[in-house]
């Protein structure tokens, strides 16, 4: 009974994700094509529970249909994405042997499936065995994440703070343009620091470099003494 | 039960949707979302095995895949938030300069 139950969800989950990945192709609007690929990810998040992987499938669920497509949607509706035209076909001379290659492929792919047997040690294991040697359980990924796996957990860490970096620099205006007034890299310093008797002195020193704000501001002199 | 071979078919079938759909597609956040299906995929693959095999290796793999695709998802998102800015547009036809 159990056996039939699992086969059932496999080829229904299956059908849900080969069908949401065809919406997502066939679909012009980009956030249709979005909400597609949610369908793709709950579906495949079902297929790690029937493979014994309840660790990965909440993973799946909480950083792709979560976290990465909220972002993707955020980002559809910030840009106002218009649909996308069909244009027609150019380089049509092509298409015969784009159809002879698939076709290739498509032929290496079912002699695989139907002729390629399974290795006797792993193969066509029932999931109660799968269940019983609890591989997926969060306790056992933790431990490998943390023992034999620990430089390539940090090495992630380092990724996605360059990945951080990455987006911020991509994405932001120049907001500061450097200035005939502000120099890049000089300091804007109080007046008061500079001489102590002209507290209060709001004026702004104009100049062209650094070299130049530290003579007009007499802060030129006052370094050389301290060395 | 199911046998190993439908979970690597399956797998194939959405990897080369996603193929199908990086090279038909012509709006930018779409060859994005089919990448993301291609790396999906793959990640189905690496669960399959790892279940079937009893190792727990290819399931951190996952977890590291998923990272990954996180940190793309940031930066490609910048880069078109970019490319809008510029061209106010997505088609990546319209961005053509570099080509020769």
């Amino acid at each position: 009974m159990s056996d039939y139950l699992t086969i059932f969800m496999f080829f229904l989950l299956a059908g849900l994700a080969i069908g949401s990945a065809l919406a997502l192709v066939a679909q012009r609007n980009p956030l249709y094509s979005a909400i597609s690929l949610v369908g793709v990810f709950i579906a495949l998040a079902g297929l790690y529970l029937t493979l014994a992987a309840p660790f990965i499938a909440a993973v799946q669920i909480i950083v792709y249909a979560g976290a990465i497509m909220v972002l993707v949607v955020f980002v559809i509706m910030l840009l106002n994405v218009e649909e996308e035209v069909r244009q027609p076909l150019r380089l049509r001379f092509l298409v015969p042997v784009a159809v002879l290659l698939a076709a290739v492929l498509f032929a290496e792919a079912a002699f695989i499936f139907f002729f390629v047997n399974e290795p006797a040690g792993g193969g066509g294991n029932a999931v109660t065995t799968l269940n019983q040697a609890g591989t997926g359980l969060t306790a056992n990924i933790g431990a490998g994440l943390f023992t034999i796996y620990l430089l390539p957990f940090e090495i992630t860490s380092i990724l996605l703070l360059m990945a951080l970096v990455g987006a911020i620099t991509l994405s932001r205006r120049a907001a500061v343009r450097p200035s005939e007034l502000v120099v890049p890299g000089a300091q804007v310093l109080p007046m008061h620091i500079v001489d102590p008797a002209r507290i209060g002195d709001a004026t702004p020193v104009e100049a062209h470099t650094t070299a130049e704000s530290a003579a007009l501001s007499g802060l030129f002199d006052r370094a050389h003494e301290r060395e | 039960m199911i046998p190993l071979k439908f979970y690597l078919a399956l797998s194939a079938i959405l990897f080369t949707i996603g193929v199908v759909g990086v090279i038909i597609k012509r709006n930018a956040i779409a060859m994005f979302m089919c990448v993301e299906l291609m790396l999906n995929s793959v990640n189905l693959t690496l669960v399959a095995f790892s279940s079937f095999f009893h190792d727990v290796s290819g399931q951190l793999f996952v977890f590291i895949v998923m990272t990954v695709a996180a940190a793309e998802a940031a930066v490609g998102l910048g880069i078109i938030i970019a490319i809008f800015r510029n061209r106010e547009s997505l088609d990546v036809d319209d961005a053509s300069i570099l080509k020769f």
